[in-house]
This record gives C-alpha cells, structure tokens and sequence, in this order.
C-alpha cells in the first residue's frame, strides 16, 4: 500500500500561517493547523509506507526509528508549545487524510477546551531522584576478629543497608510533596529502568509537576535548595517540556 | 528536550526515557498498550512490552 496519511501532533489554540512558519514534523514535513472554531489540530503529511498499519507496527520495535521520530513528533510540538497553548497528542496518532483529523478533533473539542484551560500559561518540569551509593563499608573480613564478630559485623552492614534504602524513599517522597505543593498538578513516572536509561543508581523518584510560567524561577530554586540539602539522594531537573505529563486526551 | 538547569549530567539515553516515559503516557517500562489510530475506525493495539524488549536486546546486545 503507497499513499499518504495526516499525522496528528497536538490539540491547540488556532495558530496564524505565521506562527507555524518553520515549524517541522516528521520528516521535515511542514506542520499544519486545521481549525475547527477555537481550536486547532496540529497535522503534517506522512508516508504509508512509513505510518501504515503493518510498517508501524515493525517501526515501533525500532529504536534508532523510534527515537528519530519521537525527537520529530517533540520538536514540532514543543515549538507549538512556545508559541500557543497546546495539548499534546500520544505519539503515532494516524488519521487516514486531514478531513478525518479535523473529524477527531470535532469529536475530542470539549474534553481539549478543558485541557486548554488548565494548560494556559504553564509548563510541565521533570524532577528525578537517584540514590547516592554510600560509601564503600570497610571489608568485614579483613577487620574481623573471630567467626561470631564477623556474622555480626555483616548483619549490621545488612541492616544499616536497608535503613539507608528506606531513608532514601522517605526523602524522595518528601521532596515529592514539597515540590507538589508548589505545582498546579503533578504526577510521579514509573521508574526508570537503569538498563534503559544507563544510570546505574536505582531511581526513586520519577515525577512530572504542572508549573505556572511566571512561578517557575520559584519552583527550579526550591528544588536547588532541596537537591542541596538532599543527603541520600542525587537529583535531575529537566524542562520545561510542553505537557505532555498532563494533556494526554485519550479517546471518549 | 533542551535541558534548561541540570542539577547532575545524565547520559544521553536518559533524554530518551525521558521522552518515551511522557509520549507513550504509561511509563517506559510497564507493560501497556500503544494505541495507533488509522482512518478513524481501526485502532491497533502494540504490546509495549513487546518494544521494551526489543530496545533492551539492541541498546546492550
């Protein structure tokens, strides 16, 4: 099967031609706005040969495609975001032509103004939390005086351990809080897996916060002041990211 | 993703997970489904599972 179909990026507020000069989705293609009312459904031309039912499926299995494209489908969303509000589609949203994208959008208009709404000047912020390895304890073997001293020099190693491990969640759901109590919304991520992301210490905390743009110089300087003070745990801010954490819309 | 204050230097797959963690919705590593609209009618169902795998077995085979 050849042909093209219309791939959708984001649910906005209408955007002037002027506003999407330059802005480019998947393949470098040129992103569109179809407007419905007071909305807009951010759209780009893509190939069946690459988005088609079958190829999407093997391409999903894909990392170097996947990470292409999920760098594609952010960018074109993420310049969106800078200029209007905007609430981002899951990736790999596929309709068959542009009649049928303005068709979804006409379908999905009353849940997306109400995700507009909350999303009017705002942006989500990743905060991470790793646990530190702690110091190397000194070789029980080496300093043990007897077999009996040496079990219970390894049993206190063990518990001091486990004390160590919970005091690292605690702190990592306490800084959770914090952080929440200065955001509109926020939401805490599965963990990562070190396997995939390549950081070797377990990760705790995992969270995405909704921050009003003009509270954001207050919100990265608590959660400076948090990482600072943080003794069992090492952080990672990232942002702002369009909301992707917080506009989901999902079928009715 | 541009990374406008980093409080720690994190290896470039991390900006991936990142990534993959909010446009696939569910978190990267659960076992959940991808839902792929086509024509407005039919929606295919990915295991994501199925693509976690595959991104293990070629990120450290």
């Amino acid at each position: 099967v050849s042909g093209t179909a219309t791939y959708l990026y984001a649910i906005t507020r209408p955007m002037s031609v002027d506003q999407l000069s330059g802005v480019r989705g998947i393949g470098g293609e040129q992103v569109r706005a179809l407007r419905d009312g007071e909305l807009a459904v951010l759209v780009s031309t893509v190939s069946l040969d690459e988005f088609g039912e079958e190829p999407l499926r093997e391409n999903l299995g894909d990392l170097s495609w996947l990470e292409a494209t999920a760098g594609m489908h952010d960018l074109a969303v993420s310049t969106a975001a800078k200029r209007v509000t905007t609430a981002p589609l899951r990736m790999a949203t596929i309709c068959l032509d542009d009649d049928a994208a303005l068709g979804r959008l006409r379908k999905l208009a009353r849940a997306a103004s109400t995700v507009l709404a909350r999303l009017d000047n705002r942006d989500e912020w990743g905060v991470k939390a790793y646990a530190v390895a702690t110091e190397p304890a000194q070789p029980v073997a080496a300093s043990a005086r007897s077999g009996t001293d040496y079990l219970q020099r390894r049993r206190r190693q063990t518990a001091d351990r486990q004390d160590q491990a919970v005091a690292a969640a605690e702190e990592a759901a306490g800084v959770y809080d914090q952080l929440s109590s200065m955001a509109v919304a926020a939401c805490r991520h599965r963990p990562q897996d070190p396997q995939l992301s390549g950081v070797e210490e377990p990760m705790l905390l995992n969270a995405a916060f909704l921050i009003d743009r003009d509270r954001v110089d207050t919100f990265t300087a608590a959660a400076q002041q948090l990482a600072a003070a943080a003794t069992s745990l090492r952080f990672a801010l990232t942002g702002p990211w369009p909301p992707y954490s917080f506009a989901i819309i999902d079928e009715p | 993703m541009t990374e406008l204050v980093e409080l720690s230097v994190e290896p470039r797959a991390a900006s991936l997970v990142d990534l993959l963690d909010r446009l696939l919705a569910a978190g990267v590593v659960v076992a959940g489904d991808l839902t792929i609209s086509l024509a407005g009618v039919d929606l295919v169902t990915v295991r994501l599972r199925a693509l976690i795998t595959t991104v293990r077995r070629e990120m450290y085979d």
